[in-house]
């Protein structure tokens, strides 16, 4: 509580403010203007003329996401007729498999199989670990 | 390209039934049956062409955001030019070197007396090789550990969506990704009209692995690497004179004044400096190389003999069988791939970052800038403060600055404040017996905001991180000035300098 009181009243009657700014956590703005400038290494200052052709060569916004970002906010979405994904689950119809049919685990989509032993995993078991440290 | 991750791979699949179950079922394509896995493409979120620090950061972060991501890099190990041939080798041998050398002249002043010391030239060379597969390994390791595959071969893009990989160990492969990163780094620039072998006229790959110490070397250039190989082999018993074209050494950015007082300190180490001299022509047959300089202010031309030539004139953007014309990727009148703020090409999911493109050639610039593309790709912000990159350059003293020079500053017409502190002044390098150099700032004269930060002394490249977290926090000379530092150390010289620059030091 004194220190507190103390820092209130030296701030109260700092003869000096520290330039040091504390920015805090980081954040994403929430407007980022991706339109393409120079790089700020850029001896030159400018990009090619081309650079801003090619970005217009677009016919579309879909056909430049391809070209663009493929994650976040510009993610295509999942479309009818694409793919088992497009179809609702109920019209799969029933999960259970006809009488006489089994499935195999090997059929199974991978996060139901046993998960992959990779050689990281193997040189570390053999070793107790150690040449991963090196 | 995603849509294609979507469509099943397997749309009439029987299922497995056991030999004795008397039917097996071909399932139609709409049904439970059918396998399905939005998730088992082989497309890449990122592919990255080279493995150097640029390529190996930017998997590791790739990896850590949740993106799949394969790297893929010809040399056979990873870390490209800096753990391989150029940052830590060198590191190695001049920390070796200073110690030989050490021994050699400045045991006796300290009291310690030593019997016969003798260079064992392959043992120094193995040091360095071990230090250099242990974090090659290292790296490798962490690639495994955060899931990014690691391709060993030469990739060159075959369109636009796809790169070809000629693998190392034979046979090729092609791998498909929505964005991709160029980081190829660079290579040395050849000395026109001299051939490289790397034996008698070598680049700093060579410099770094020399069979024997030769009796004379000439090393062109007088930047960061070529003082730095100058250093290793002069210690180790060579002759060696430096050419170099401008009138200072160090290269761009050094400080005017640092510069002059490095070279004196180098000088008073045995080497030789020849600066505004230009190398004219070189001539390899005889016994030892012979170049013809020129003296580029009305001197007069004149012959150097050396057992080794060392061309450290720069490097250069390498990019050399990517496929660049496949895609239509120009390079600038310099070979440097061109990008935009974020680092795209004119393609832009095709993004370079390192050596290959802008900026100065560092380890730590390109480190920084593989974090902030693979954010922009991830979150589509990134961040890169290229006013405030430290350079070091590992002589004996080390010399560190970051941000502007005084010449920088005095070209620009921006006022400014300086203030030096020497290390002779400084408790800890007088009991160290190790008391050249200085520490330089530069303010601005109205807010004392920090606009550059200069070194030469001992530790100077391990000082100058104070300097860079204060200038990327925006602070003053006075925020250093009065941020307590401990006794006795060499960092006091550093807020000394700062008290000199907003008023006084207290001991000097």
């Amino acid at each position: 509580m004194f220190t507190t009181r103390a820092l209130r009243q030296a701030a109260a009657h700092a003869e000096r403010t520290p330039m040091i700014k504390f920015l805090g956590p980081r954040s994403i703005p929430s407007s980022v203007d991706h339109t393409p400038k120079p790089h700020p290494e850029s001896p030159s200052g400018k990009l090619p003329a081309d650079f801003a052709k090619s970005g217009n060569s677009h016919t579309s916004f879909s056909t430049y996401r391809d070209h663009a970002q493929q994650h976040g906010p510009l993610q295509k979405s999942i479309r009818s007729g694409q793919g088992i994904g497009s179809v609702p689950a109920a019209a799969l119809g029933d999960i259970t498999p006809p009488k006489g049919v089994f499935f195999d685990t090997s059929e199974l989509p991978a996060r139901f199989q046993r998960a992959p032993i990779d050689w990281a995993e193997i040189e570390a078991v053999e070793s107790g670990g150690a040449p991963a440290w090196n | 390209m995603l849509a294609s991750r979507l469509i099943p791979r397997h749309t009439v699949r029987p299922v497995v039934a056991r030999s004795t179950l008397p039917t097996v079922l071909a399932p139609n394509s709409t049904s439970r049956w059918s396998r399905g896995y939005a998730s088992s493409s082989e497309e890449k979120d990122l592919v990255i062409i080279g493995g150097g620090v640029a390529g190996y950061v930017a998997a590791i972060k790739a990896g850590q955001e949740g993106l799949s991501v394969a790297c893929i890099e010809k040399r056979g190990t990873l870390g490209g030019t800096c753990l391989n041939v150029g940052c830590i080798p060198s590191k190695s041998l001049l920390n070796n070197s200073h110690l030989y050398h050490t021994i050699l002249h400045d045991t006796k002043n300290r009291g310690i007396e030593v019997g016969d010391v003798k260079l064992n030239l392959a043992n120094l060379m193995k040091a360095k090789d071990s230090s250099v597969t242990g974090l090659t390994k290292g790296v490798e390791f962490l690639l495994k550990k955060n899931g990014a595959e690691y391709i060993k071969g030469a990739g060159s893009f075959v369109n636009e969506n796809e790169v070809k990989v000629a693998l190392n160990d034979g046979g090729e492969t092609t791998v498909k990704g929505k964005n991709f990163l160029i980081a190829t780094g660079s290579e040395a620039t050849p000395f026109p009209g001299l051939e490289i072998d790397e034996k008698r006229v070598i680049t700093s790959t060579g410099a770094i692995a020399l069979e024997k110490v030769p009796e004379t070397m000439v090393v062109i250039g007088g930047g960061i690497i070529g003082l730095e190989m100058a250093s290793v082999w002069s210690r180790l018993g060579a002759k060696v004179t430096v050419v170099e074209f401008l009138g200072q050494i160090g290269g761009p950015g050094m400080d005017t004044e640092i510069a002059k007082a490095t070279q004196k300190l180098l000088k008073k180490q045995g080497l030789e400096f020849k600066l505004n001299t230009k190398v004219l022509s070189g001539d390899t047959s005889g016994d030892k190389v012979k170049l013809n300089v020129d003296a580029t202010k009305g001197g007069k031309e004149e012959t150097l003999e050396a057992e080794v030539v060392l061309t450290a004139i720069g490097r250069r953007p390498y990019t050399a069988g990517l496929g660049l014309e496949n895609i239509g990727l120009e390079l600038d009148e310099r070979g440097r791939v061109i990008i935009d703020s974020e680092y795209r090409t004119k393609i832009p999911h095709i993004r370079c970052v390192g050596d290959a493109t802008f900026g100065p050639m560092l380890a730590h610039k390109a480190e920084e800038e593989a974090v902030a593309v693979v954010e922009y790709i991830k979150k589509g912000y990134g961040h890169v403060n290229y006013g405030c990159i430290p350079s070091v350059m590992y002589t004996y003293p080390e010399v560190a600055w970051v941000g502007q020079s005084e010449q920088d500053l005095k070209n620009q017409k921006i006022p400014y404040n300086v203030g030096t502190f020497p290390f002779s002044a400084n408790s800890r390098a007088k009991t160290n017996l190790d008391t050249d150099g200085m520490v330089k700032m530069l303010a601005d004269p109205e807010t004392d905001r920090l606009l550059g930060i200069h070194i030469v002394g001992p530790n100077a490249g391990e000082m100058i991180a104070e300097g860079t977290l204060a200038m990327e926090y925006g602070a003053s000379s006075e925020d250093i000035a009065r941020t307590c530092h401990a006794h006795p150390t060499l960092a006091e010289a550093f807020k000394e300098a700062a008290m000199a620059t907003h008023s006084k030091a207290i001991h000097f």
